[in-house]
């Protein structure tokens, strides 16, 4: 393991989580289609950022977490997608 | 600043910058589904960054290969999860999601007047 001290990884993982901000926007405005694409990018921003701090904890155990997420995300995506085909 | 130090901090930032460029193209795109397309962006560039990264920081441990399994999962699921939505944006304002004759399949420029259809 290197002596890479690992803020590099926390200020990466922070500057996707301020990502965030404009994913919520997307969702709080527009119609429900526009929202329906703020949520997607929402769960792959937070994937992305559990595994940058996930990294910088240095605690790789937890990277389990970032991957039911993307999993999950998956369900999620397709469940709303066709709930605003079918009911909205 | 060591060359791994540099590679690392690059790496890192074509992640961050990836994220980024998807979210603010998400957000300018007037259409849902024009916005649709920069969800590619995290779920390629950004992860692929990202794996590279940590591949580099610890090697062939239980985290990089994990990080790979998540780096296929989110390009599997975008293409999967993109495509539904689009079609279920589609459905939702047409009514159905089959380009059928007469449909504006561009919804941008509306359909050229019935004289003019080749």
């Amino acid at each position: 393991m290197s002596a890479m001290p690992s803020q590099d990884w926390f200020w990466a993982g922070a500057g996707i989580t301020a990502a965030l901000a404009p994913c919520a926007l997307m969702c709080l405005r527009g119609g429900p289609e526009r929202r329906l694409v703020g949520i997607e990018m929402a769960g792959m921003l937070i994937t992305i950022a559990m595994i940058l701090f996930t990294m910088a904890a240095r605690r790789t155990v937890f990277m389990d977490l970032p991957l039911t997420l993307a999993i999950m995300s998956f369900g999620g995506g397709l469940v709303y997608a066709r709930f605003l085909e079918k009911h909205l | 600043m060591s060359l791994h130090a540099i590679i690392l901090d690059g790496l890192l930032g074509i992640a961050v910058l990836a994220c980024w460029t998807g979210v603010v193209g998400m957000l300018r795109m007037r259409h849902a589904t024009q916005a649709l397309h920069y969800l590619s962006f995290p779920a390629s560039l950004g992860i692929g960054a990202v794996t590279a990264a940590v591949f580099l920081e610890n090697g062939f441990g239980a985290a990089g290969l994990k990080t790979l399994l998540i780096g296929l999962v989110l390009l599997a699921i975008n293409s999967v999860v993109t495509h539904a939505s689009a079609r279920a944006i589609r459905t939702r304002q047409l009514g159905h999601w089959e380009p059928l004759a007469g449909d504006a399949v561009e919804w941008l420029t509306p359909p050229p007047p019935p004289e003019q259809q080749p």
